[in-house]
């Protein structure tokens, strides 16, 4: 007994704090592009990047946790398809794989700005990572589980169903244009960005073949995204300063570029910032939708469906309750209201009829509402 | 009786107390007035008997008596815990809350108000020593403790319609509204005057399923009320009297003995800390819509109901 006592307190404990990590995980997420799309500092970017990674290994912890529980109870599907385990899943383990995980390495591993320069070209990892991205926004889905936001567990159930319908159906939408978009040739804003640098690429390492050092350098200085060009290991043109340091570029936010003896450093904070404006869009439908669902849908169906029901459910378990259900107008022929009609025009007058017959009263009290009845008796 | 006998006597009574304190601390009795509480542990004595007996005839309660015994000492310790605090509240409605100044209004009166008042309590108390009347008080009781009657009659008055008709021009009450408010206070505190007449636990003879008394019997009621309560008006006695008459039965009666009926009726199970559950329509509405659609088993007036129903909805009672 109080061993399963003690269990339920480290459960609930447990669930609290999962709660509090999702909400704080909400924050994370949005800050991570908010300090993308404000320029915010790498320090600060940085420090937000290692949370998320953080919390990817948190819920990916849970996820494993809890599959194992299932496993244990034999309610692994249970917990996959219906007790959304699926969402678990791809709101951790994939992130962890790919987005963060990945992130956070190249950060640990010195993948500053010309530390991997030369040895590895980020850009094929940085699309993965940023594909992995728009599953973060499946966790706001992770709330719904954890929070009761309604009296009645099917409304709770059913408002959360069609949130989850929605939001997962936004989501993937999203991931699978995402993917599709490379090879059906739809245009993108990587594409338009790497084209561009591809063109001043070829024109830069074009002129420093030739040993036209001055005009490779001039083309690099009209072009906002070259931030170094090296000719023969020897740098011919540098944006760096003191304003716009090596340290200020996290991996992702540059691009590398090699021909022969002529390497090109580009700066992709500028296609960071849209793809963090487009994922700040993502995220804000999102939790416009959710909002919207629980402010609007959640009490319209508390109002049509679960209110009446739970009213009329009290009218048949308890004789002293004789409230009628509230019918409104423009719901009267509704399934529920037709029978809602009926309990207040036939069942409650049948009831209260019956009672007068019977000669008994209405009686709250209840034995099992007495704990100790007979503790005093002596 | 030997002393020992009487030992026995008073402990019984004192773990019955005990236990009847018990029941009355209960949470959901809150809110309740003192004879709906009554009734409530009552039902619930009788309900329970099969589960409370082993236990309460065990040597820890009342030992080696039959459930008939042990519900005899306890329904008698409910009634002395109820009545302690039901007196003093019946004192204070009958000589503070009600007014009798419509009584002039009726007939030429020689007796004083105070002289009527302690008349009318000591009726009342004498009554409820029947069980089956304070039964049937618990309606009254609660309807005066909250003043159930006034807000409506406010209303109808301001309304002017079937209800305001009836009382003034029907029953050609000319009297002002807080002096019909009275009128009809009084009415309710009679309502269970047919209980004079009971035998057992039917007032002379069988009721109606609706709980609804001939007129005949009625009228015989009204006789022995008339010697019990002589400064009182017989229109209000009668008020009372047949409020517990089918309307349906006999369309003579007065227009304040129907409202008696309906307010009576309403405030048996009247508790005005009810929560509302969200869906769920008002107290009051619900219980007025009920009514109408069995106004002919109880015998009600159902253009009163219909004018009530209408005012509780309105004011979202």
């Amino acid at each position: 007994m109080i061993g399963g006592r003690m269990r339920s307190k480290v459960v609930a404990f447990f669930e609290g704090f999962i709660i509090f990590a999702i909400l704080l995980v909400l924050v994370q997420t949005f800050l991570e592009d908010f300090a993308v799309l404000i320029d915010w500092s790498w320090e600060i970017r940085r420090a937000l990047i290692f949370a998320g990674f953080a919390f990817d290994l948190l819920f990916t912890v849970e996820f494993l946790v809890r599959l194992f529980y299932a496993f244990l109870d034999r309610r692994v599907k249970d917990y996959i398809v219906h007790q959304r385990g699926w969402v678990d899943f791809a709101a951790s383990i994939p992130l962890l794989m790919l987005n963060s995980g990945p992130t956070a390495l190249a950060i640990i591993a010195g993948g500053t700005f010309l530390g991997l320069g030369g040895i590895l070209n980020v850009l094929k990892v940085i699309k993965a990572i940023r594909i992995a991205r728009i599953l973060r926004l499946l966790r706001v889905l992770k709330i719904f589980r954890q929070i009761k936001y309604a009296d009645s567990p099917m409304a709770q159930r059913h408002v959360s169903k069609v949130t989850s319908i929605s939001i997962s159906v936004f989501v993937f939408g999203l991931l699978v244009i995402t993917l599709i978009a490379g090879p059906l040739g739809i245009p993108s804003v990587d594409k338009v960005f790497d084209a561009q640098h591809e063109a001043a690429f070829t024109l830069i390492a074009d002129e420093a073949e030739k040993g036209n050092i001055e005009t490779a350098a001039n083309i690099a200085e009209n072009e906002a995204d070259v931030l170094l060009v090296k000719s023969d290991n020897k740098v011919i043109f540098s944006r760096l300063s003191q304003d716009l340091a090596p340290e200020d570029f996290g991996p992702g936010e540059y691009s590398y570029m090699g021909k022969g003896a002529v390497e090109v450093y580009f700066s992709l904070q500028g296609l960071a910032r849209y793809q963090a404006k487009d994922n700040l869009i993502y995220f804000v439908i999102i939790i416009i939708l959710v909002i919207v669902f629980l402010v609007y849908y959640s009490p319209h169906f508390a109002i049509t469906i679960s209110d009446p029901i739970h009213v009329m459910k009290r009218g048949f378990e308890e004789s002293s309750y004789n409230l009628e259900v509230k019918i409104p107008k423009q719901y009267k022929e509704d399934d529920v209201f037709r029978l809602a009609a009926m309990y207040n025009e036939v069942f409650l007058p049948m009831k209260d009829r019956s009672a007068s017959e019977e000669g008994s009263e209405m009686v709250d009290l209840q034995i099992d509402d007495f704990d100790d009845l007979f503790d005093e008796g002596t | 009786m030997s002393n020992a006998e009487k030992r026995i006597m008073s402990d019984d009574n004192q773990k019955a107390s005990a236990f009847i304190l018990r029941l009355l601390g209960n949470p959901a009795l809150q809110g309740l007035t003192a004879l709906q509480k009554e009734e409530q542990i009552i039902q619930f004595l009788a309900k329970n008997s099969r589960q409370l007996y082993p236990t309460l005839s065990s040597d820890q309660f009342f030992q080696g008596k039959n459930w008939e015994q042990i519900w005899k000492i306890l329904t008698a310790a409910l009634f002395e815990e109820i009545d302690k605090s039901l007196h003093p509240t019946l004192k204070n409605l009958i000589t503070d809350k009600i007014e009798l100044s419509f009584i002039p209004f009726l007939r030429q009166q020689s007796t004083g108000y105070e002289k009527i008042k302690e008349d009318l309590y000591s009726f009342i108390i004498k009554l409820l020593q029947k069980q089956e009347a304070r039964r049937a008080f618990t309606g009254p009781f609660s309807a005066l403790v909250f003043n159930f009657a006034d807000r409506y009659i406010d209303q109808s008055f301001a309304r002017k319609e079937y209800v305001h008709f009836e009382l003034t021009k029907v029953q050609k009450l000319k009297m002002s509204k807080e002096e019909m408010k009275n009128m009809i206070a009084v009415s309710i505190l009679l309502n269970p005057a047919v209980h004079l007449l009971s035998v057992g636990s039917v007032p002379g003879q069988q009721e109606s399923p609706g709980g609804t008394i001939q007129t005949q019997f009625a009228i015989k009621v009204l006789d022995v009320l008339k010697n019990n309560l002589p400064s009182i008006p017989d229109e209000v006695l009668g008020s009372g009297v047949n409020s517990n008459v089918s309307f349906l039965e006999n369309r003579t009666i007065g227009a304040t003995a129907r409202i008696t009926t309906l307010f009576v009726s309403r405030c048996r199970n009247y508790n005005p800390n009810i929560k509302i559950d969200r869906g769920a329509d008002t107290a009051d509405k619900s219980w007025f819509s009920i009514a109408r659609r069995n106004y002919k088993f109880y015998g009600y007036d159902v253009k009163m109901l219909d004018e009530f129903y209408k005012t509780a909805a309105e004011n979202g009672w």
